[in-house]
């Protein structure tokens, strides 16, 4: 795993499956709406069997488990820590997310994601 | 200045003394009571041979274990070249036989240490944390100060002491347990059996010597430590000429509330300013590893005169009130006017908090030797130096870039 940094933001991010790490308390960083960050962060919803892929937590290398978040509208099955060191967001998924939930257009961490992996129009780079 | 150094060795060498019988006593009482007719004499045979053992240890790699412990790692002028540069000035100013290893801490708490055999074997540890602080001349004063343990031979007896208390602490560990879990499993059979009161009173002084064996060290330990912390504030002035320096340097330290996770009892006093904070302590308390630093930037901007020893004795005695010599009477006599000259310290590297704390989080990657890729599309890749591949294509123009293997 990498790390990016652009205009001052760093991500952790996987070269490789295009994945992306965010470490304990970097989501509620990342959604500016107050009312938005209680709701997000209150529909964690542990998923007890998946076909999913368990993922090792790149900090502790212990198995992960399938949350589901944001289960009102379209749910996202992301990968959380047992101990909680942090999040998994396969490609994508951190996008969608925060596209999904009322951030609106403004949310500049929306266009900070846009700009670094080309998530709109998926021509340029790999990222899409 | 050759006679202060003569002075520190003296106390080394009574130190060394006194823990060498402390050991000793500690092994003669833990044999006595683990088996009362020969024991004694056996305790002391063990204590021996691991104070032997220990010895050499800390004589040949005693600053590596140090090091190691406090997660110091060994650094390139590439890392940091301001800090090879400040390094290297003070040990032409101090005259150094050699130039110190250069490690850094990766740890945002501020503080910093000197380790080593003797001048010509030493290192100077510092935190990414401190670097990321200071200015060049607060820096300087810090580095100065390091220099001044070395100098002063206060390195040697420092990882000596510490390698000793650490001895210590373990033995008395050992037995403290090992009597706490053998009585336990049923230890009543053995001391009903044999030996009677004589044995017992054995008993219990081992059990009082091995908990108070570690406090007696640690005070030892502590009481020259920190007096050694106001003489190499006084040597580093020397140095720089510029009390102000390490004045700044130490508010800024002070004022720091990030914790050293990597700092433990036994290395503590190894550092400038004391890692382990606790709440509602004393800072004077006897148990303190260092003298408060208040007093000690109190003292240092108390210097209006000059920069030698008697300048700083005369602050000392200013702040404190007291007539006590802090410096010792041969230091005294050198009445060679030292100037103070000029300086920066408390000005610069105020940046932003965010870019201050992004510089910081650079230079802990940096001294993990992490590659760094400027993508000219504005993208920072910084790769970790186990990565597996032998390209990174840049997620936000396409662009391939090759990685250092």
């Amino acid at each position: 795993m990498i790390i990016l940094e652009l205009h001052q933001v760093e991500i952790d991010y996987c070269p490789d499956c295009k994945g992306i790490w965010l470490d304990t308390g970097e989501l509620e960083l990342l959604i500016e709406d107050e009312t938005e960050k209680k709701r997000l962060l209150n529909s964690f919803k542990k998923q007890e069997h998946t076909k999913e892929k368990l993922y090792r937590c790149p900090v502790c290398n212990k198995k992960m488990d399938k949350v589901l978040l944001d289960d009102e509208g379209d749910p996202v099955m992301i990968d959380k820590c047992k101990k909680s060191h942090g999040l998994w967001f396969d490609k994508n998924e951190l996008y969608l997310l925060l596209d999904k939930s009322n951030a609106g257009k403004d949310n500049k961490v929306l266009n900070l994601l846009n700009d670094m992996f080309n998530y709109e129009t998926g021509t340029k780079g790999e990222g899409a | 200045m050759w006679e202060l150094i003569q002075a520190n060795k003296r106390k080394s060498f009574f130190l060394f003394i006194g823990m060498t019988i402390l050991l000793l006593l500690l092994g003669y009482f833990i044999g006595s009571a683990v088996n009362p007719y020969s024991g004694g004499i056996t305790g002391i045979v063990i204590a021996l041979i691991i104070l032997f053992i220990l010895n050499m240890i800390s004589h040949f790699s005693g600053s590596k274990i140090l090091l190691a412990v406090s997660n110091a790692k060994e650094v390139t002028k590439k890392v940091h070249p301001q800090l090879f540069n400040v390094v290297e000035e003070m040990r032409i100013a101090s005259n150094l036989p050699a130039m110190p290893k250069i490690y850094i801490i990766n740890s945002p708490a501020p503080n910093a240490f000197a380790t080593g055999r003797n001048p010509k074997n030493s290192a100077i540890a510092v935190t990414a944390g401190l670097l990321s602080m200071l200015n060049r001349d607060e820096l300087q004063g810090v580095v100065a100060h390091e220099t001044s343990h070395i100098l002063n031979r206060d390195i040697r007896f420092m990882t000596y002491a510490s390698i000793m208390l650490g001895t210590i602490v373990l033995i008395s560990e050992v037995f403290l347990r090992g009597m706490f879990y053998s009585s336990l499993a049923g230890g009543r059979r053995s001391s009903s059996s044999r030996g009677g009161q004589g044995q017992l009173i054995i008993m219990i002084i081992a059990i009082a010597l091995s908990i108070l064996a570690p406090l007696f060290a640690t005070l030892l330990y502590f009481a020259i430590s920190r007096k050694r912390e106001y003489l190499a504030d006084a040597s580093a002035v020397r140095l720089t000429r510029y009390p102000e320096g390490l004045a700044s340097a130490l508010e800024k330290i002070a004022g720091s509330h990030e914790e050293l996770k990597t700092a433990t009892k036994v290395t503590a006093p190894l550092y400038i300013n004391n890692p382990l904070k606790r709440k509602g302590r004393k800072a004077s308390s006897l148990q303190s590893t260092h003298p408060p630093i208040h007093e000690r930037i109190k003292i240092l901007r108390n210097m209006a005169h000059g920069a030698n020893f008697s300048d700083y004795q005369e602050a000392f005695s200013n702040v404190k009130g007291s007539v006590k010599p802090i410096i010792p009477a041969s230091g005294l006599t050198d009445h060679e006017d030292i100037q103070i000259r000029k300086g920066e310290a408390g000005k610069g590297k105020i940046k932003n908090a965010r870019q201050s704390k992004r510089n910081l989080e650079d230079l802990m990657l940096n001294v993990d030797r992490y590659d760094f890729i400027n993508c000219v599309c504005g993208l920072k890749m910084k790769v970790p130096p186990g990565y597996s591949g032998n390209e990174i294509l840049c997620p936000r123009c396409g662009r391939k870039h090759k990685t250092i293997k």
